[in-house]
């Protein structure tokens, strides 16, 4: 049979950032792929060597739309560590609730984009509908929906007050709710089953060979998650779990991030009942004295890792950063082999790319 | 087998002397090898089940290369190898570790070091076209003045 080659991207209605695939088919079936990166690259981890500790919580900010948070707060517990600060407690507990309203906001989206990617609109309204309550609560809180600059080093720069607080518990209310509904329906939905079981699979071998973490591994049976194995922030003295499946599959992925869902609305009801009293932030010296660290946080979707090397200045002399869509790029040639034209959108959706993250 | 017990073995196994450094934080250990013992380090921290490798790190010091390995599990291993500036040469650890790939070829294009057998030494960020040197190196310039240039700015006044 002839084979023919599509390209898929640069700019393509299927991809929501610009990333390059060129697909080569058999029929409709996918014999090869090859994937290029780039076309978001700004330079970053270069543009922070010239800027100061305090200016790069900003720029760290701006890798990611969807994960901004995570970043800054990644990066801020790394110039901690150096400065050897120890932020207040109840610092360390707005900056979770934030990270764990940020897990439901970029799940609940990714939601919605892999069921407009495989035709199911209904589910694409509703799961990007209810993201709106999470990020209403986000926009009340910082005064920003994507972009929140709560992180500062040393703490967070806003306090949550008693409306807020009313606020959170009627928003999780409610949310926890719908996010159950969804569950519902995509266990049981028989359109959703078929266009995503045994589709994309990646076996516990696959996982560990390519180094791949978040939802993909933990959706492959790799029980990993940075929020339990490595605590940071205050994660120890939380009560949650980590749901781990073994299909390894689009639909596994889809289950299990829903899952990940409503334990941080869980994780979110047990902080705004135990916020502790007192500051919120402590005063962070400029000049971060000589040494290097290296810190991991649980993104939404899987570990991110912070490298600084500080060599006693107010300008970090290296910072490196490792976002989870790196480790998953990699793995999507393997994935599509086999797969017919008409599934490439679901596999390509089912591993929840952040290009803007991984090109940096 | 832990951490701290990793470390300890491969100092060992690699004849090394038994000072590791103690990154921030503190369950951090950074081990540094020669770069002919990297597959050995490599194929030993994978035998005893540590098979996470979180990034590849690169820097320029002031007549030197360092590269750092970071490996994970519940805590970190840091592999460390300094690279002399005149000889940018190390065995590529593909073969071993395939998620590594993408972080040799990043190295590769944004330093300029040679990783041998790495399975496509091709750009990844990088455009294909790309003139300029290794934009990570200190001496390149962040942004080349050329295309900071705003087209539609008016070039008599000054904004």
């Amino acid at each position: 049979m002839s084979k023919i080659t599509v390209p898929i991207g640069p700019q393509h209605p299927l991809l929501k950032e610009p990333l390059s695939f060129l697909v080569t088919l058999e029929g409709e079936k996918v014999t090869n792929s090859t994937l290029r990166l780039g076309y978001v690259h700004r330079g970053i981890e270069k543009l922070a060597e010239r800027r100061t500790y305090i200016q790069n919580v900003y720029l760290i900010e701006r890798i990611c739309g969807i994960c901004s948070h995570i970043h800054s707060t990644t990066y801020c517990q790394s110039v901690e560590a150096l400065l050897g600060l120890e932020v207040p407690k109840r610092g360390l507990y707005i900056r979770m609730l934030l990270c764990e309203l940020e897990r439901i906001h970029s799940h609940l989206l990714w939601l919605g984009v892999l069921s407009k990617n495989i035709g199911l609109n209904t589910l694409f309204m509703y799961a990007w509908r209810d993201r709106e309550i999470v990020l209403n609560i986000m926009e009340e809180i910082s005064g920003g929906r994507v972009s929140h600059a709560v992180n500062i080093i040393g703490g967070v720069r806003v306090d949550i007050n008693e409306k807020h607080l009313s606020l959170l518990q009627e928003s999780l209310q409610e949310l926890t709710i719908r996010v159950e509904e969804i569950l519902r329906s995509i266990e049981n939905d028989r359109s959703f089953r078929a266009r995503t079981r045994n589709i994309g699979y990646l076996s516990l071998e696959d996982i560990k060979r390519f180094c791949v973490v978040g939802p993909v591994a933990r959706a492959s049976g790799l029980d990993m998650d940075i929020r339990r194995d490595a605590p940071y922030a205050a994660y120890d003295e939380l009560d949650f779990e980590v749901p781990l499946m073994t299909e390894g599959d689009v639909w596994a992925r889809s289950i299990l991030r829903i899952l990940e869902v409503i334990q941080a609305i869980r994780l979110c009801t047990q902080i705004i009942h135990n916020l502790p009293d007192g500051p919120i932030s402590v005063s962070a010296p400029r000049r971060v004295p000589a040494g290097e660290v290296v810190s991991r946080a649980e993104a939404p979707r899987g570990e991110v890792f912070y490298y600084i090397h500080s060599d006693d200045s107010q300008k970090p002399a290296r910072l490196k950063v490792r976002t989870p869509t790196l480790t998953t790029l990699i793995t999507l040639p393997g994935q599509l082999k086999n797969v017919q034209l008409a599934d490439v959108s679901a596999v390509i959706a089912g591993v929840d790319l952040c290009i803007a993250c991984a090109d940096r | 087998m832990t951490i701290e017990k990793t470390g300890i073995k491969l100092q060992e196994i690699l004849n090394l002397d038994r000072s590791s450094k103690k990154l921030i934080p503190l369950n951090e250990v950074e081990i540094t090898i020669s770069k002919q013992q990297i597959l050995l380090a490599v194929k030993t921290i994978l035998k005893s089940g540590i098979w996470h490798l979180s990034a590849i790190t690169c820097q320029q010091l002031e007549n030197e290369f360092v590269l750092l390995y970071h490996f994970w599990k519940s805590g970190g291993l840091t592999l460390l190898i300094s690279l002399d500036e005149n000889n940018l040469q190390i065995d590529s650890i593909c073969s071993l570790v395939s998620g590594a790939e993408f972080y040799e070829r990043e190295v590769r294009e944004m330093f300029g070091i040679e990783f041998l057998g790495l399975p496509n030494p091709t750009p990844l960020l990088l455009p294909d076209d790309w003139e300029g040197g290794y934009p990570m190196r200190k001496k390149e310039p962040a942004s080349q003045e050329k295309s900071n240039e705003n087209p539609l700015q008016d070039k008599g006044k000054s904004v």
